[in-house]
């Protein structure tokens, strides 16, 4: 039996978060946190002292992802299922942590109650795939076979008394140079973090005088934990996927050691030769690449950075940076020279139109908020960036929140909103964080409060974290969530213009338009203009992952094609393999094939060809990928994620789910294609939302452009060989015997027999590839 | 105000009405089913939606407002295909039958369990006005029937079947053993004749019912006694002549005439009678192809021909039913031929299209899940199957309560006003069109005056409007997201808790079965 529950936190809570119907997620949240879930005792205390009623905390609290009902283990395991962890076997991976925690079927803690396994629609660390957050650290390249490890080195970490926090040694005016290091979350969770600290560590050891810098996102995440030095006299060396032990060594090839150090340096210099010859492969490229290198040079030539400008130099909290690099000159023109009508103009000028994925002109919605006469009227970023496979919206919000603000805030002026919200995933903790912390540094600069700039307009910012559901990305559902409601879309129209935030005009935008928007007012529109095709102008940021070789956060021109994207930016198919396509657009757009890799990147052109713009989440597939699973892995995403209001959606996407699982299945029939395209014609026409209108894209796409594919599965086989009920595991005669595989298989289905040709046991084999990726002879087969 | 078009015709309507408004103005029947006046339009079942032309937008007529030189299509296939599959798709979700599987397996579609809620609440009486309305001789037919109902009763899945056709017979030996057996309210005389040839389970079915509406009936049989196969073919063991003569006197009492010793095609022709009634009836039992042909009726098979919907034979006026036609042997059937031929020579004589009876809408949720059979226990009693005291007797009325008490009520509360079930009629849906994965059925019996069954549910989410507007402490509302969503009280209470002043609001305004009064209205 459990201890009764103590609710002193839950008056506390209320008591500080306040007692108003909108305040219920906030309220949840903070319970979650506290006790680790939501206990009843605590929900209906809520309901006592609060205006709060029952029937809306039950509703709500069983809306969310992020909350849950029973108490979990000590610690989270949350395994990322993003499509570009898909791609690269992420289910095998939460398979293998249920398998090793031993968690019965049905239920998602060890017995021991030390671990809870979750599945997590997209931790949008996709470079790092498949990706896997424990607590508070993310691991990277989580395979099946190193569950055991990732887990033994969670629990050390934790025995591990916390370290000390070390001073970041501050900017000194006689620096001799900087060091940038990389802290958006793919950085951290390839050990920048670790890294930082090791430098600091260094500094102090050798008494070098330099400054450490840390900066957003660089965009090359395939290459964290990034670190350059930056030497005023001798220009910029950047070192990638650096070492906490490379740090020292670093440090001393760059700067010279004070008074009676020098002589380690001379001992530390050999030290750093011995670690780039001993290392196997490609020494350099582990360590030091210069910009000028080729494929630094290639990643960076078809770039242009606009929402992203200064990306890798700038430090994302560091105000005086931002406004020194001009930040706030677009607001200050904006308050002090234009009137919102030139802004609108300037904005019309640019062709801008929403980054968020349908591509709406942005100054006709600033204007259908400008011109309403209502007295109150808000402003909202959507930050809810749920697509599996993006992350561009968490990149800018963790390295560039001012220019996000500074966007936002002249929005607010152009329409007259006093008030502004960010509403951003709460699987997005430093986004949220750095957010909050640029926001409270305006404040203290007046550049939002009450007064802003000392133009006698006022603005006040709120930030308001989601609980994780896709649908909240839906403007009307966002705008319900952050009433405090569930979030279920409403019929358009009255659109947010007209009816949004408490019955007011609203305007909402996404984050990367309300980025782009100070450097259109700074550089005019028709310079923004000058980018892109003849309907879409600018550039457009994508997550760029998958089975690409270099994957990371671009911001391209539009009109550059997929090829260029995926060949030159990302240097091809990492693995080697044909590349098949991408798919653009998340679970609502589609996938291109690579026979239409020459078609250009814009709203107009990737509608037609099935997919759409969406948000910027590039998915790069290769042979290896089956078409058919791609698209019921999209499916029951949304299937998921659908709020269940309408009809169409609700049943009609889990029907369609019931066919592509049955042709994954190796059950599928005759006539399954039709069904499907039938059902698919009809959600996407009669759904009620965008989801729902949407949500059958990844079907209709890959039946339109692989179609032989899904006719293979009705006849139970797999072309890619990757639906595990139609293939099966094989050794070749190339086996060599040495046990490797027969060690890792995690099922016992490989006897242990050195020397001689392993043998699959097919009936036990649960086909989660370990084999085949240890094998060093390739001499598994799978067909 | 704003004009627009629906279906081509123009249409003028007030500013902030929607195309439903303004297609009601026109008298354009839009079907929906979440919607209700006076709460805020749900959007959900997606039912009314209608196209927009020329985009050819497919948007919910309840709540898109009506603009100006809007063009609404409602009658077209792609509206109707819409429609067909929001209600295929809800269907396939549905957890829930129409009819309780006894009801389908009776060939008389008797409804067996308002019989037994009635006989369960002690009210025999009522009990019998429930079976009278299909079955002319329940005290007959308690004795011989083969109780199809009973093979595919529900509780066979639990332990064994509930004893049906012993309650049937309780109660109409309760009936005939009372001071003023039941007699059912009777039509205005309609001034017409019907013949009624053999005075079997069919003949009197036939006249019984025809009665009842009205109609002046005589029945013609070669031998000296009624009650045919009834009389001649089952031993006084199983049927004493006692309970079939006061059975019979129970149809003769509506008025209905018998000409006994009178056989048709000997001492009277069919031609005769034809022309001294208004239709006739053929339910002369077993026959053969050249007796038929003797009457001067075209014969098939297994006996007089017939249309399968309408019991009409080849020549005008004259139906026929029972044995005649398909020689079963199954007085059951025999009784519903009957009936369902009252029905369909009423509609001949009313000069309405003949069609027989209508062919109800059924979803059936086949073979229960574990779990379900467990739902449906909370509301039985856990008592083993009651025997009578000695072979071929009856129940007493303790053990008839026992015994009622025993049906789990798969059937539908709502059979008859419920949404879902009309227009699925309506639009000739498949209600296995689509299978997969699907709520599992729940049963809440608690509340005093509801009954609540989330596995018909719609998710439409009237109720939790109404119950937060009646100001409900608790209320209703929506648990989860999406297919898995459904409504249900806060914190697992139930329904009892949730809605404590609004159940029968709420159950009024659930469009299907899901929520229903316990005891129906009026």
């Amino acid at each position: 039996m459990m201890d009764a529950v103590d609710l002193t936190f839950v008056d506390e809570t209320v008591g500080r978060v306040g007692t108003t119907a909108d305040k219920v997620l906030e309220i949840l949240q903070a319970i979650q946190s506290h006790y680790g879930y939501l206990p009843r005792e605590a929900l209906e205390r809520v309901c006592e002292t609060t205006e709060i009623t029952p029937a809306s905390i039950a509703g709500i609290s069983t809306f969310y992802d992020q909350f849950r009902h029973s108490p979990a283990g000590k610690h989270i395991i949350r395994v990322c299922v993003g499509t570009a962890c898909h791609v690269k076997g992420a289910g095998q991976v939460y398979d293998a942590f249920h398998r090793h925690l031993k968690i019965a079927t049905g239920q998602d803690t060890d017995p021991a109650g030390l671990f809870t396994v979750e599945k997590v629609a997209c931790l949008g660390c996709c470079t790092l795939a498949p990706a896997v957050q424990i607590g508070e650290i993310t691991y990277g390249h989580v395979a099946p076979d190193k569950v055991a490890g990732v887990l033994e080195d969670f629990l050390r970490h934790q025995e591990a008394p916390a370290a000390r926090k070390r001073a970041a040694a501050s900017v000194a005016a006689d620096s001799e140079g900087e060091l940038r290091i990389g802290l958006g979350s793919c950085c951290i969770a390839r050990g920048s973090g670790k890294l930082n600290e090791a430098l600091n560590r260094a500094l102090q050891e050798t008494g070098i005088n330099a400054a450490v810098k840390h900066v957003g996102c660089v965009g090359m995440c395939h290459q964290t934990p990034l670190l350059e030095v930056v030497l005023p006299s001798r220009g910029t060396f950047l070192y990638a996927r650096v070492e906490p032990e490379d740090a020292k060594p670093i440090l001393l090839r760059h700067f010279k050691v004070q008074g009676l150090r020098k002589k380690v340096s001379n001992t530390v210099s050999h030290l750093l030769d011995d670690i780039m010859v001993k290392e196997d492969g490609d020494p350099v490229m582990r360590y030091a690449i210069g910009v000028r290198d080729k494929p630094v040079a290639d990643f960076l030539a078809k770039q242009k950075h606009i929402a992203t400008e200064y990306c890798g130099v700038i430090d994302p909290v560091d105000i005086d940076e931002y406004v020194s690099k001009g930040g706030f000159e677009a607001l200050e023109k904006c308050t002090r020279q234009l009137d919102p009508e030139e802004i609108i103009g300037e904005i019309e000028r640019s062709g801008l139109r929403g980054r968020g994925g349908a591509g709406f002109p942005a100054h006709l919605k600033w204007a259908a908020v400008h011109r309403r006469p209502d007295e109150t009227k808000y402003v909202v970023c959507n930050g809810d960036e749920g697509d599996p496979g993006a992350f561009m919206d968490r990149m800018l919000m963790e390295s560039y929140p001012y220019r996000i603000i500074e966007g936002l805030a002249i929005a607010a002026r152009v329409v007259g909103a006093k008030v502004g919200y960010f509403y951003i995933r709460a699987e997005y903790p430093l986004a949220i964080k750095r957010m909050t912390t640029a926001i409270e540094q305006c404040r203290a600069r007046g550049l939002v409060g009450p007064d802003v700039s000392g133009q006698g307009f006022s603005l006040e910012l709120k930030i308001v974290a989601g609980a994780g559901a896709f649908v909240c990305g839906e403007e009307t559902a966002l705008l319900a969530s952050i009433m405090g409601q569930r979030g279920m879309p409403r019929l358009r129209p009255p659109y947010p213009a007209q009816k949004g935030l408490w019955g007011k005009p609203t305007l909402i935008n996404n984050v990367e338009t309300y980025a782009l928007v100070p450097w259109i007012i700074r550089n005019g529109g028709e310079a923004f203009a000058q980018s892109g095709t003849r309907t879409s102008k600018g550039t457009k940021v994508f997550a760029l992952a998958g089975k690409v070789a270099r994957g990371g956060l671009i911001e391209v021109p539009m009109g550059i094609s997929i090829r260029e994207i995926v060949e030159e930016i990302g240097g091809g198919i990492g693995s080697g393999l044909r590349f098949k396509g991408v798919q653009v657009g998340g679970p609502s757009g589609g996938c291109v094939p690579a026979k239409l890799g020459h078609i250009s990147v814009d709203y107009e052109s990737l509608t037609a060809a099935g997919a759409i713009m969406g948000s910027g989440g590039l998915v790069v597939l290769d042979e290896s990928d089956c078409m058919v699973d791609i698209a019921r892995y999209f499916l029951e995403f949304t299937q998921d994620q659908s709020c269940g209001k309408c009809t169409f959606c609700r049943v009609g996407t889990r029907r369609m789910l019931d066919i592509l699982e049955r042709l994954c299945g190796g059950e599928g029939r005759k006539g399954d294609i039709e069904e499907l395209q039938h059902l698919a014609l009809m959600v996407k026409q009669s759904s009620l939302c965008g989801l729902g209108k949407t949500a059958p894209n990844p079907v209709l796409s890959t039946i339109e452009h692989f179609r032989d594919e899904y006719e293979a599965h009705i006849l139970k086989r797999c072309p890619a060989g990757k639906c595990r009920a139609l293939i099966r595991y094989s050794v070749t005669d190339e086996c060599i015997g040495c046990t490797l595989c027969a060690q890792r298989c995690p099922v016992d289905a490989i006897a242990m027999r050195p020397y001689e040709k392993h043998e699959i046991d097919t009936d036990a084999c649960i086909r989660c590839d370990t084999c085949r990726k240890v094998c060093p002879e390739n001499a598994i087969r799978v067909e | 105000m704003v004009r627009l078009t629906i279906d081509d015709r123009p249409v003028e309507a007030p500013d902030g009405a929607t195309i439903l408004d303004a297609a009601r103005q026109l008298g354009i029947e839009i079907p929906t089913m979440c919607f209700m006046e006076g709460c805020s339009p749900s959007t959900s079942c997606m039912l009314c939606v209608v196209s927009l032309a020329p985009s050819g937008k497919m948007v919910p007529a309840c709540a898109t407002a009506a603009e100006e030189g809007m063009q609404v299509q409602n009658d077209c296939p792609q509206v109707r295909a819409a429609r067909v599959m929001a209600l295929e798709l809800l269907l396939s979700d549905h957890a829930g039958d129409c009819m309780g599987p006894c009801e389908i397996g009776c060939p008389a579609k008797m409804d067996i369990p308002e019989m037994i809620r009635r006989i369960a609440a002690g009210d025999t009486a009522s009990a019998i006005a429930v079976i009278k309305e299909d079955i002319a001789l329940p005290a007959v037919l308690g004795r011989i029937c083969p109780a199809p109902c009973e093979k595919v009763c529900r509780r066979n899945q639990l332990d064994e079947a509930v004893s049906i056709c012993l309650l049937k017979r309780f109660a109409a030996d309760a009936d005939l053993a009372s001071a003023a057996p039941y007699v059912p309210p009777r039509s205005t005389a309609k001034k017409k004749r019907v013949a009624i040839v053999g005075a079997g389970p069919a003949g009197l079915s036939a006249a019984y019912y025809l009665a009842r509406r009205g109609y002046d009936c005589t029945i013609f049989d070669d031998r000296p006694k009624p009650g045919g196969a009834l009389r001649d073919g089952v031993g006084q063991d199983r049927l004493p002549h006692n309970v079939l003569d006061k059975e019979i006197e129970q149809v003769l009492r509506l008025g209905v005439a018998l000409r006994p010793n009178t056989r048709i095609g000997r001492d009277e022709s069919l031609d005769a009678l034809c022309d001294a009634h208004d239709a006739v009836f053929v339910a002369i039992g077993k026959t053969t192809p050249e007796a038929a042909a003797e009457l001067g009726l075209k014969a098939a098979g297994k006996g007089v021909a017939v249309d399968g919907a309408t019991y009409q034979t080849d020549r005008p006026k004259v139906f026929a039913g029972g044995d005649v036609i398909r020689n079963r042997q199954l007085a059951v059937r025999s009784a519903a031929d009957g009936k369902e031929a009252a029905e369909a020579i009423d509609q001949y004589l009313c000069g309405q299209p003949v069609t027989g009876p209508e062919k109800p809408f059924n979803t059936r949720i086949g073979q229960l899940e574990a779990s379900e059979v467990e739902a449906f226990k909370h509301c039985a009693s856990t008592e083993p199957r009651q025997a009578p005291p000695q072979v071929h007797a009856g129940f007493e009325k303790a053990s008839a309560i026992a015994e009622a008490l025993r049906c789990l009520h798969c059937d539908c509360r709502k059979p008859d006003d419920c949404k879902l079930r009309m227009y699925s009629r309506q639009f000739e849906v498949r209600a296995a069109r689509y299978k997969g994965p699907r709520r599992s059925f729940r049963q809440e019996t608690g509340h005093p005056e509801v009954i609540y069954e989330s596995g018909k549910c719609i998710d439409c989410g009237l109720c939790i409007q109404i119950a937060a507007a009646e100001g409900e402490r608790l209320g209703l509302a929506f648990i989860g997201r999406g297919f898995n969503v459904r409504v249900a009280a806060p914190f697992d209470k139930t329904i009892t808790e949730a809605l404590a002043v609004a159940a029968r609001r709420c159950a009024k305004a659930c469009p299907t079965g899901a929520l229903a009064l316990k005891q129906p209205e009026g």
